[in-house]
């Protein structure tokens, strides 16, 4: 399937196929009024969540608003979540390269329905876990990023709960049934 | 052609540096359209929207807007990567079929968090034209200067043209930007590119915007002064800015004929002139006289949340109809640089 | 009331890893003169223009629109450009349906593509971040999920893989061919994103796929129109408590709407033949169960019985399917495209027999954008 490529160092005479063009485009990245509150309960250790007034569903991270009864929420709706919580869907990421991709080695990502939350939090890094060993409802609970001695300190993409939290490690507890998970698949 | 009006009509406003999100700046326009109408969410039959991922830097931009609406129980939605008055004039169409009366179109876009004036380097050929990082204030400025060579105005002209915007704007709260300058202060700035100065160019700009269209009767029992959209067309232009005179704009001519704007006479006009220079060329391929009343909002020249500008201007001119006491007007929008894509949009009050 | 619909064009290019030979506008060129010459038509007959694609990231061109309209025909004419994320191909053909069914225009050329050898589509698709985790990243919790709940076995997924790849033989346009494919292969292709397997997703492709829509005067001058019965798209909120991503219910929906819409009452015997959108292998039983076509946790049952190989009793993908050519904004298209030639009886080698109803069907983002079409040889 490889297409013979014949490069400049090949042959000087060869018709040029490609150019490469690296653009370069700088953004910044805003956080809203919403991510500092939440982010500002991270450093006290304190997750918060919001509930929604109209039909009771709790958001973590919260949103400002319901998306579902579309009302807006506000610190008056706050609740908070406990840091340890089931798994209720992962996969085992073998990282591809791109220009920017730091990971190097397999890891794993995990939906994590927090206690009190009434939706789980994706794409969170599983810590201390042998990847083959992973399951649905395994109890974790978060290793905030002061414990940890990793030295990538959580998610730089600014996903759920930032740099705060490491990611979740395995705690003791039999698994949770599926009537706990299996409506929580993302 | 069923008879569909805009029913209702909300803006952020022009804004700048917006900590919030883009869902979040979205969520109270779209809510605010919604309630105006009088129309509840669940009978909203199809909904489109604009937007663009390179403004916010990140794909699929988009999909965090839709939980500004309110989609569950899921809805029949589409997005357009272009300005909101694409989106609604794909509501325009769907709403023809006779099976949905009621469209929801909204439109929004962060343009501080970029260097506007590289990204939209990239809307040209990737090949000749993008590697030249040919900025579209550039591009303007070429226009610009063949503008006034091949018309024989003058960069007061444009002044004027400026002048008036940002006073026109002291009356809209809306508008980024306004001002009592005359064009003989505006005139003494300096040059950004050759002829345009930073009064001739629009500020970059955040902003959202939203409507309501419906289609037939129901439109008088929910609104008392509905603006019906009597014709509606767009057009491009050749890419390539040597292969076209950028002293005219051609497909905005074309499209302004195939909307109508000439059928009748024209109160006032909302022009998506995002450049002084622009406005001149535009008057004169819609074939607007002295007599039309442009730009009262102050236009894009003061305001100009990319991604919404058209929109906005559809419905300013709405506005004009349902707020004003006006009969006819015409609303524009543009993308592109130097004016390569033109939509024109004539409405009617009843 | 609205106008009828046809598909009279249909034109796609050699989906492979690069077109080196084509610019971004040559590879539309390529797809849209086959669709015209299809179509008994010239540029000039056109009278507005549909494009898709996805994310502008993937090739950097920002718009893509204003630098096509010359090479697409469409200065002096209205082109618009459609993004519903992976769904895109199909939403544009439904866009590009509107125009006609609406009566504003007449004859409309629609055209999705990708061109993903001149960007990095991973890059693309993390936002520029680290960490980027790719659809199949994002996707395959979800097929956990499915595998979990249906106890379906897991050679499941290489029979899925085994039967595209080997429809793919006869479909000279598609991209990934594997001539000697077995489930021991599949089974022994690396992992990539636990539990999907590297022979079980679909490849990056450069590519491009073409339609021409026309009315029902145009159809009825045609030799072989597909007419359309039905279109309809469905979008859902990505994330919130409670939601089902592994059988949603805007493709639930969706289909139920185009369904209503066709009068398909029976889904599993009133089609053909179905072209639906599956990237990664488990797909195609989660589809089948999100459709209609079997009852929830028995999608794979159809699989696993060959119900849809080419010679069963409901031909799923015959033309290999995007697990064989995969030009993110265009395959979407590819399966409405796929869905008309087998109308049409065009489809050479990959072509079902007596194909009268087929569906088009495609999905995208967070499993949450679909778009579908029912064709029928006959008018509506």
């Amino acid at each position: 399937m490889s297409e013979a490529e014949t490069t400049v160092e090949d042959d000087p005479n060869a018709p040029v196929r490609f150019m490469q063009q690296v653009i370069s485009l700088d953004y910044v990245v805003r956080t809203s009024p919403m991510n500092r509150y939440f982010g500002r309960k991270l450093r006290d250790r304190q997750i918060v969540g919001h509930k929604c007034p109209s039909c009771g569903i709790v958001y973590v991270p919260p949103r400002g608003f319901c998306p579902i009864c579309v009302v807006e929420t506000s610190e008056a709706d706050e609740v908070e979540i406990s840091d340890k919580g089931i798994v209720t869907s992962w996969t085992v990421l073998t990282p591809i390269h791109y220009h920017g991709q730091t990971e190097r080695e397999d890891y794993a990502l995990a939906s994590i329905l927090l206690e009190g939350a009434d939706g789980t939090i994706g794409q969170q890094r599983l810590v201390d876990v042998e990847l083959d060993q992973i399951r649905m409802g395994m109890r974790v609970e978060a290793v905030w990023a002061e414990e940890s001695d990793t030295e990538r300190g959580g998610d730089v993409r600014g996903f759920g709960f930032g740099n705060a939290i490491a990611g979740f490690r395995a705690t003791e507890g039999p698994d949770a049934p599926p009537e706990a998970y299996e409506k929580h698949t993302l | 052609m069923r008879p569909v009006s805009i029913v209702s009509f909300a803006q952020s406003g022009g804004r700048v540096d917006v900590e919030e999100t883009e869902t979040q700046m979205l969520y109270p326009v779209v809510s605010e359209a919604i309630e105006r109408s009088g129309i509840p969410r669940q009978e909203i039959g199809f909904t489109c929207s604009g937007s663009a991922d390179y403004l916010a830097g990140a794909p699929f931009a988009f999909v965090g807007n839709l939980e500004a609406t309110g989609a569950w129980p899921p809805i029949s939605e589409s997005h357009v990567e272009m300005d909101g008055a694409w989106a609604l004039y794909e509501a325009w169409v769907r709403l023809q079929h006779g099976d949905v009366d009621v469209a929801l179109v909204f439109s929004s876009g962060i343009s501080s968090r970029g260097n506007l004036r590289e990204v939209l380097c990239l809307q040209n050929d990737p090949y000749y034209l993008m590697p030249l990082w040919a900025d579209h204030v550039s591009l303007a400025a070429l226009q610009a200067r063949a503008y006034l060579d091949a018309s024989g105005a003058k960069e007061s002209d444009l002044a004027e043209v400026a002048s008036r915007s940002r006073r026109n704007a002291l009356s809209n709260p809306n508008a980024l930007l306004s001002g009592e300058q005359g064009p003989d202060e505006l005139l003494a700035e300096p040059y950004v590119v050759s002829p345009l100065r930073a009064s001739d160019c629009p500020p970059v700009t955040d902003g959202a915007a939203a409507a309501i269209l419906v289609a037939g009767d129901r439109a008088r029992e929910v609104c008392d002064r509905p603006a019906w959209i009597r014709g509606i067309d767009h057009r491009i232009d050749p890419h390539y800015i040597g292969v076209r005179d950028l002293s005219r704009s051609e497909s905005a001519r074309v499209a302004a004929q195939h909307a109508g704007v000439g059928d009748a006479p024209v109160e006032v006009a909302e022009l998506a002139a995002a450049f002084s220079h622009e406005e001149l060329i535009l008057r004169e391929a819609l074939g607007l006289g002295d007599e039309v009343e442009i730009n009262p909002s102050g236009g894009a020249l003061v305001s100009n949340p990319m991604m919404v500008s058209g929109l906005t201007r559809i419905g300013e001119a709405f506005r004009q109809i349902n707020e004003n006491g006006r009969h006819r007007a015409v609303g524009h929008a543009a993308s592109g640089p130097c004016l390569q894509q033109n939509l024109v949009c004539v409405l009617e009050g009843d | 009331m609205a106008e009828r619909c046809a598909v009279i064009g249909v034109g796609q290019t050699h989906h492979t890893k690069v077109r080196d030979d084509v610019s971004l506008a040559g590879l539309l060129r390529e797809a849209s003169v086959r669709a015209l010459e299809d179509a008994e038509m010239t540029w000039r007959d056109i009278d507005a223009v549909v494009i898709g694609t996805a994310p502008d990231s993937f090739e950097g061109v920002m718009m893509p629109e204003l630098y096509l309209a010359d090479a697409l025909g469409a200065a002096g004419k209205p082109i618009m450009r459609v993004h519903t994320a992976g769904s895109v191909g199909g939403s544009t053909a439904i866009v590009a349906a509107h125009l006609v069914q609406s009566g504003v225009r007449e004859r409309v050329l629609t055209v999705a593509f990708e061109k993903q050898s001149e960007g990095d589509t991973t890059w693309g698709l993390s936002g520029g971040r680290s960490g980027g985790v790719g659809a199949g990243g994002y996707f395959a919790p979800h097929i956990r999920a499915y595998i979990e709940r249906s106890k379906a076995p897991e050679y499941v997924g290489w029979m899925v893989a085994v039967k595209d790849r080997k429809n793919a033989l006869k479909n000279p346009y598609a991209h990934l061919k594997v001539p000697d494919i077995t489930l021991e292969m599949v089974r022994d292709s690396p992992m990539v994103w636990e539990p999907v397997r590297r022979l079980e997703s679909c490849p990056a492709s450069d590519g491009a796929c073409a339609m021409v829509l026309t009315n029902e005067a145009g159809g009825d001058r045609a030799e072989v129109p597909a007419w359309v019965h039905g279109t309809a798209i469905r979008s859902e909120l990505g994330q919130f408590p409670g939601r089902d991503p592994v059988n949603p219910k805007g493709g639930q929906d969706c289909a139920a709407d185009v369904y209503a819409q066709a009068g398909i009452t029976d889904p599993k015997n009133d089609f053909d033949v179905v072209e639906c959108y599956v990237p990664f292998s488990w797909y195609e039983p989660m589809w089948m169960e999100n459709l209609g076509f079997a009852p929830i946790g028995d999608g794979w049952k159809m699989t696993e019985e060959g119900e849809t190989e080419m010679d069963g009793a409901l031909p799923v993908n015959a033309s290999g399917g995007v697990l064989s050519s995969n030009p993110i904004g265009a395959s979407g298209m590819l399966r409405f495209a796929e869905a008309a030639l087998q109308v049409r009886g065009l489809a050479g080698e990959h072509q079902i027999d007596g194909v009268r109803t087929a569906l088009g069907h495609a999905y995208g983002g967070a499993s949450q954008f679909f778009a579908m079409w029912v064709l029928r040889s006959t008018k509506p």
